[in-house]
């Protein structure tokens, strides 16, 4: 019993959020000092970690610099880490309709993902395929008659494993974005630095990758059209922490 | 000497004459009643060749209430003489008018025109019905600076004279913008005459005069399809306008220059059901009479519920409609109200102040409210020193140091599928556990079908006993090869008859083994176990060794 009042105390004290005291990055982000406040966020986030509030928060401080590129960036990570988190929506919605920012429309695997996680689709996944497998499995190492609780077994967790494919799928497929880093950066019709602009594409414009080639990465934008860009004009929101240093001067 | 003299006086006199130009005029009819048409013929006769006349008319100062304009000149090239028409319209007025002496430039030189006398009686028994005549419909009072003043010139036919068209539109006043409403003048409504609408927009204070002349065409008579018989005829009209301020007393703080009368139109909102930090679009419509495109938008306070943007706005000329948009950024969840939107405007006509409101819109808004608001504060004072801006709509207030225990801080975000040791973990086990899961399905099987296994330590054995018989055999030990060879036929035999070996004999042999040579067996089965009764002699065993060991073969393969 005691046990139990201490595991629920541990769970309701792991759920509820942390606010701590305010840090010099929210206290310059107050003030209006939007740089002062990236720098000590970055600082904050190479010491101490990134977290999907930070990023969400350097996203907003990017943004107010008028840097598209690494605000998006940023907002993207931060759903990466948390599906739900409230500022990075807001911000991302807000570079929609008001920063004129492009993003493709997600399919519905990807909304059906965003409800999780990407490794939380992973490991839901993997408990329930190994939960089935186990269920199918112990029964022919006991040499006995199948229980009814392998076959309930066995039934949740093929449902569960079946419910998180969309999810896993889902997950992979948003896992290819990438956002545009350099201001006015031309889609071009073939993998080569004289390839034919098809297209334009701006600062901060989310598109989904492909594949590279030649030093290019093709990409398909927000309105459908496909093209190959510069490998470093596009940088994925997978595999990385703070928004890369482009050197890239800050728009007016 | 003296008549040489007085001949080269009389040549330098000849020489110092100077021809003089001769300009005549006449006037049809000589005596004109009030507003009726006149034609003026001016005739010059010069001593060098003339030529066409250049910019007749600017000059002509015609005198008030007479329209006169240049109508054409009868033109023959190389001749010293020209012949100018003027068409015009006299005064409403009886008297004496006399139109200033102008100048008229030719190529080669410039003529003077005398001073020039119309003389206007109502004793002529011109009557002005049936004449196609000019009107002008201004309002007539006083008007203000920035009002939109709408007028119109009429040209009104008749049954005896149709007006077919007008050109030549002229305006000269000075402190007004003058601008046509249409390229071309629109017939009126009965369908005799032409109507020119314009606009006036006084730009300064004063007592200014505005003159405005211009021709219409008129069609006079029957018209055939052979002949049109189609003369010109000016007309003009001077105003005398005062214009001033819109007066201070009474202005309102919020009028943003509005003069006319206006009337709220619509409200219209791109989205009724927002969410909060979704941009709205509001769309407020302003109608009526006045200057539409020169109000200054009014601004909005959107307060705590609404952060409010100015957009771009639209101005519909033909449907005399003013667009005020605005983006309104929702800040609360709930059922809101939309700010309201005040004008306030000045009526010339009655000069009062008028308030013009749109009213609020409900809006309802959901999703939920951010944890810190951050309110607009609209102080003309604040920001001077730029210490406080206003929050970007939209973003939602960082909170950079929010922890859960669950959300663990990451130095890159990789996902867990990128890793290999999760893969390869996976992999292994579920190797050894299929590689488990095999081995108990085999010994299930096994221990289900028991035969399988003795069918093989059978083959074993007839394989074992095969090699020995044949070190036997090597060996010249008939007893040994014997004893393998029964050994190994007992092993095999028993597994296919479900026999005790030792029990078997060699007629049971040959139940397994049929067409096996029955002296052979005996004679196999005596020397095997002949020692334990009678010995004998077994050295014939060896001599065909090949025959016994045939029947372990043949019996190896049934197994």
């Amino acid at each position: 019993m005691k046990l139990k009042f201490l595991s629920l105390v541990f769970l309701l004290l792991s759920i509820l959020p942390v606010v701590a005291v305010p840090t010099a990055g929210e206290v310059a982000y107050a003030k209006g000092d939007y740089a002062v406040a990236v720098e000590q966020w970055e600082e904050q986030g190479r010491r101490d970690g990134l977290t999907a509030p930070l990023l969400s928060a350097l996203g907003n401080a990017e943004w107010k610099l008028g840097r598209k590129g690494r605000a998006v960036l940023c907002w993207e990570r931060a759903l990466l880490l948390d599906p739900r988190d409230t500022v990075a929506i807001a911000g991302l919605r807000h570079a929609q309709t008001a920063g004129g920012i492009e993003r493709p429309v997600p399919s519905w695997s990807e909304n059906y993902s965003a409800f999780l996680r990407a490794d939380t689709w992973l490991i839901i996944a993997g408990i329930s395929f190994w939960g089935m497998t186990l269920c199918a499995a112990l029964p022919k190492f006991s040499r006995k008659n199948t229980s009814p609780w392998y076959q309930r077994g066995l039934v949740t967790f093929a449902t569960v494993l079946a419910l998180s494919i969309p999810g896993l799928w889902g997950a992979h497929t948003y896992a290819q974005r990438a956002v545009v880093r350099r201001a006015d950066v031309a889609l071009r019709l073939t993998p080569t630095s004289q390839g034919e602009p098809v297209s334009g594409i701006g600062e901060g414009d989310v598109v989904r990758s492909e594949r590279g080639f030649n030093g290019h990465t093709r990409v398909q934008t927000a309105e459908g059209k496909t093209g190959w860009v510069r490998a470093g004009e596009v940088e994925a929101i997978w595999g990385g922490g703070l928004p890369a240093n482009l050197d890239q001067k800050a728009a007016p | 000497m003296k008549n040489a003299g007085f001949i080269l006086l009389t040549l330098l006199a000849l020489l110092s004459v100077r021809a003089d130009d001769s300009v005549s005029w006449e006037i049809t009819p000589a005596v004109t009643g009030p507003g009726q048409p006149f034609r003026l013929q001016v005739r010059i006769e010069s001593d060098v060749i003339l030529g066409p006349a250049d910019r007749v008319g600017k000059e002509i100062k015609p005198p008030r209430g007479m329209a006169l304009r240049f109508s054409g000149q009868i033109f023959r090239s190389g001749t010293t003489e020209a012949t100018l028409n003027f068409s015009g319209v006299s005064p409403d007025a009886e008297g004496a008018y006399v139109i200033p002496s102008f100048n008229i430039r030719f190529p080669a030189k410039m003529i003077r025109v005398p001073e020039i006398t119309l003389n206007v009686s109502g004793t002529t028994g011109f009557r002005k019905d049936g004449q196609a005549r000019a009107e002008l419909e201004l309002p007539d009072r006083t008007f203000y600076v920035g009002e939109r003043i709408p007028g119109a010139i009429l040209l009104r036919g008749s049954e005896q004279e149709f007006v077919s068209g007008s050109f030549g539109l002229e305006c000269e006043a000075e402190g007004f913008s003058f601008q046509l409403m249409s390229d071309r003048a629109q017939p009126l409504d009965n369908g005799q005459g032409l109507v020119t609408a314009f606009e006036l927009t006084p730009i300064r204070t004063g007592s200014s005069e505005l003159s405005l002349n211009g021709i219409m065409l008129i069609q006079v008579g029957v018209t055939s399809a052979f002949s049109t018989p189609s003369r010109d005829r000016p007309f003009t009209f001077r105003r005398r306008i005062n214009v001033e301020h819109v007066p201070e007393a009474g202005r309102p703080a919020n009028w943003n220059g509005a003069i006319g009368k206006f009337l709220t139109d619509t409200v219209q909102l791109s989205n009724l059901s927002p969410e909060v930090g979704e941009p709205i679009r509001l769309r407020a419509i302003l109608a009526g009479e006045g200057n539409l495109e020169r109000i200054i938008p009014p601004e909005i306070i959107g307060g705590e519920n609404w952060d409010v943007i100015p957009a771009t706005e639209r101005r519909r000329r033909a449907e005399d409609q003013r667009i005020f948009a605005y983006t309104l950024v929702p800040r609360l969840p709930g059922k809101l109200l939309t700010p309201e939107i005040r004008l306030a405007t000045f009526d010339p006509e009655t000069r009062s102040f008028n308030q013009v409101v749109f009213a609020p819109q409900e809006v309802i808004v959901t999703g939920t409210a951010p944890a810190k608001v951050d309110l607009v504060k609209i102080d003309p004072g604040a920001g001077a020193n730029g210490a406080t801006t206003k929050a970007l709509a939209g973003l939602a207030p960082p909170k950079p140091n929010l922890r859960t225990a669950l959300s663990s801080p990451v130095a890159l975000i990789q996902p867990l599928a990128a890793s290999k040791s999760f893969w390869a973990t996976n992999v292994a086990l579920f190797t050894l556990l299929s590689l488990s899961l095999g081995v108990v399905l085999v010994m299930g099987y096994l221990s289900a079908h028991p035969e399988i296994l003795i069918r093989h330590h059978a083959r074993r054995s007839c394989r074992r006993a095969a090699r020995q018989a044949k070190q036997a055999a090597q060996a010249q030990d008939p007893a040994a090869f014997a004893r393998a060879i029964v050994e190994g036929l007992r092993a095999g035999s028993s597994a296919l008859l479900q026999a005790e070996a030792q029990a078997l004999t060699q007629r049971d042999i040959l139940r397994v083994l049929p067409d096996a040579p029955l002296d052979l067996l005996e004679t196999l089965f005596q020397a095997a176990e002949g020692d334990k009764f009678a010995p004998r002699p077994t050295s014939a065993l060896l001599t065909e060794p090949a025959c016994a060991l045939d029947l372990l073969a043949r019996l190896e393969a049934k197994l």
